[in-house]
């Protein structure tokens, strides 16, 4: 994508920024590049294949990308709404950050496949999508492609898993959660998981057991979700990063759906829209405390 | 040791004789959350199994170190402080069908369970563990075992060795274990065409996997060492998210944490988990300090640590070449690459040297 190798290379040289973080080919597939050096601009690429959200590396905790200087960010719109949510959280502040939005026309669901945009192939969280020309950007490139296909996966299981007694989706949950090793990096690959100390690592008092058991895998998993209530982006990065495919994106779009039917709120790439869950409203229906 | 053929009827009356034994049998089958992919575990006929074209998601390192284990459990109880140690000795089980890039790991880490402390349930483990591998045919561009000295037909860390050929399998029996298993079934009447058909079946997977990397030069181990402080390091670490996904599917990675978890005011467990030195957590110290203060550290003492400091400890690569890292990292890390790019470094100093 030239206009984006080009905008790069101009930032880069005129000192606007110090590092661009975008998409690069990798040895497997598309992965995230740090280009400092004008000259090494052409390595940028856009296409379908740029499925990560790559807000996550703004991340203050990530001294090492840090300690580079001012970024630019290649962002579509899922994950400008990860930046504005970094945003709207202090984690970061709007001018320290260069906002290079592409127009999206939806991604595959594994970066590292060739497959065109199918019903199966796209990712879940692509269907009606409603950002795909992101509104948080200091540069938007590209023509607006066409709506991308919408893979019904996500929406059946979670009809399916609504449909289940309580008996049964503990079951169910049970079964995936057995896989789990606590190795985290659903959280390390979270744009909105910034904490600078996790409570799952808090030792005194101790919240969750370090140990992968049933008990305590399903306490870390309920906790990071419930966490991350009106703050998820759904980008399921959690769910990419997981090496036991612990279909993590289910919970994270259960949760935001219900946030949206409680509080009317939907994730934005508006970081001015505050917090639902960080803002008082007097006309709140506070309908769980009676 | 005496070879001998299986017809596949022979190999399912085999393991449904060691079910019925009480023996566990584990082998690839299709996972349990997700069907498209596959995982070790138990099997109760051979038909439960999945022999096919994908690598488990995991090794099958963790049933010799399990993810999570009970070290000891405690009381505070009236006659003051009580611990109850568990059994090291673990029930028999066969690993069947398992790929050699996971059985050659059991060896290699075998070394470091040795070392200071003998480990006694990871002995006890492995002493009670047959291991019956099958010839890989399940490579892609990531693996890289020849690269490391191992290959799909590695029969390092096998009792025996499954090979498919015209009619069943042909099983390269290495071991006493391995002679023990087999003795009963099958036969050891071989005609040359076995022979012959299991060696090219060998050869051929061998080649496929050559192509991805040269063999790793002996002194690579000193040229990571001398290169501690190369530039490369800090823009290869930029893309890892220090999620430690890698360590977590990796066969020889076997570093744990140990932690007592309370179950009431007097009664507890002391447990060791999976580690990964790629967390922040995983050195930090009670002031708070950090001596691998950033995922540059983190990142290189993962590679390191496989093919420099194991290396010049143990005298061999703490790495099988399965590629799963590679696969799994969702930051698009590969240690492939890196190990390219060291290697180059490592070509160009000698040829510095030479001039």
């Amino acid at each position: 994508m030239k206009a984006l190798q080009e905008l790069a290379s101009k930032l880069l040289s005129d000192g606007t920024v110090k590092v661009v973080i975008g998409y690069e080919q990798g040895p497997r597939g598309v992965r995230p590049a740090f280009i400092t050096d004008p000259a090494q601009t052409s390595k940028l690429i856009f296409d379908r294949r740029c499925t990560q959200n790559l807000a996550t590396y703004l991340n203050p905790r990530r001294k090492h990308i840090a300690a580079l200087g001012k970024a630019g960010v290649v962002v579509k719109g899922c994950d400008a709404r990860a930046v504005a949510g970094l945003i709207r959280e202090q984690q970061i502040t709007r001018d320290s950050v260069v906002i290079i939005a592409v127009r999206c026309g939806g991604v595959l669901e594994d970066p590292t496949s060739t497959a065109e945009l199918t019903a199966e192939t796209t990712s879940p969280r692509c269907g009606h999508c409603q950002v795909r020309e992101p509104k948080l950007h200091d540069h938007l490139l590209g023509e607006l492609p066409p709506a991308p296909p919408v893979n019904p996966r996500r929406t059946e299981q979670i009809a399916a898993l609504e449909k289940m007694s309580a008996a049964e989706r503990m079951q169910y949950w049970n079964a995936q959660l057995e896989r789990c090793v606590r190795c985290h990096a659903c959280r390390e690959a979270c744009p909105m998981c910034f904490c600078v100390e996790c409570r799952a690592e808090r030792a005194l008092p101790q919240w969750v057991d370090p140990s992968p058991t049933a008990r305590a895998n399903r306490a870390w998993t309920m906790m990071r979700v419930m966490h991350q209530a009106g703050r998820c982006v759904d980008c399921m990065e959690c769910e990419r990063a997981c090496p036991s495919n612990i279909p993590l994106g289910l919970l994270a779009r259960y949760i935001a759906d219900s946030v949206e039917q409680r509080y009317g709120y939907k994730a934005t790439d508006d970081p001015g829209v505050p917090a639902p869950l960080g803002v008082f409203r007097t006309d709140d229906g506070e309908e769980f405390i009676r | 040791m005496t070879n001998r053929f299986l017809t596949h009827e022979n190999l399912s009356k085999l393991v449904a004789d060691l079910v019925a034994a009480n023996t566990r049998v584990i082998a690839p089958v299709p996972a349990h959350n997700d069907p498209q992919k596959i995982d070790y575990a138990t099997i109760q006929k051979l038909e439960d199994a999945s022999f096919g074209t994908q690598l488990p998601r995991r090794s099958a390192k963790e049933f010799f170190l399990p993810t999570t284990e009970v070290l000891l459990r405690y009381r505070d109880g009236k006659n003051g402080f009580e611990v109850e140690e568990v059994p090291t000795t673990a029930k028999p089980q066969v690993l069947l069908g398992a790929s050699p890039c996971d059985v050659a790991a059991m060896e290699i880490v075998d070394k470091v369970m040795n070392w200071d402390y003998r480990d006694e349930l990871w002995f006890g483990r492995r002493e009670a563990t047959t291991i019956v591998s099958l010839l890989c045919s399940k490579m892609d561009d990531t693996c890289f075992c020849t690269a490391v000295g191992l290959g799909p037909d590695a029969v390092r860390g096998s009792d025996a060795m499954l090979m498919p050929i015209d009619g069943g399998y042909f099983v390269r029996v290495v071991t006493e274990k391995g002679e023990a298993l087999f003795k009963n079934y099958g036969t050891a009447q071989l005609s040359d065409a076995m022979y012959a058909q299991a060696r090219k079946s060998g050869e051929e997977a061998h080649k496929k996997v050559e192509t991805n990397m040269p063999a790793i030069p002996a002194d690579f181990a000193a040229a990571l060492a001398r290169n501690f402080d190369h530039p490369l390091w800090k823009t290869m670490a930029l893309r890892c998210h220090g999620c430690g996904a890698c360590a977590s599917v990796c066969p020889t990675c076997h570093c744990f944490d140990i932690v007592d978890e309370h179950d009431d005011a007097q009664h507890g467990v002391r447990r060791r988990n999976w580690d990964s030195c790629q967390t922040q957590r995983f050195t930090v110290h009670g002031s708070g300090h950090n001596p691998r203060a950033s995922q540059t550290e983190r990142f290189r003492q993962r590679v390191e640590h496989k093919f420099s400091i194991y290396p010049s400890r143990f005298g061999e690569i703490l790495c099988t070449g399965c590629g799963r890292c590679s696969r799994t990292c969702p930051g698009g890390m590969n240690l492939a690459e890196v190990v390219g790019e060291f290697r180059t470094l490592a070509v160009s100093a000698q040829e510095g040297s030479a001039q």
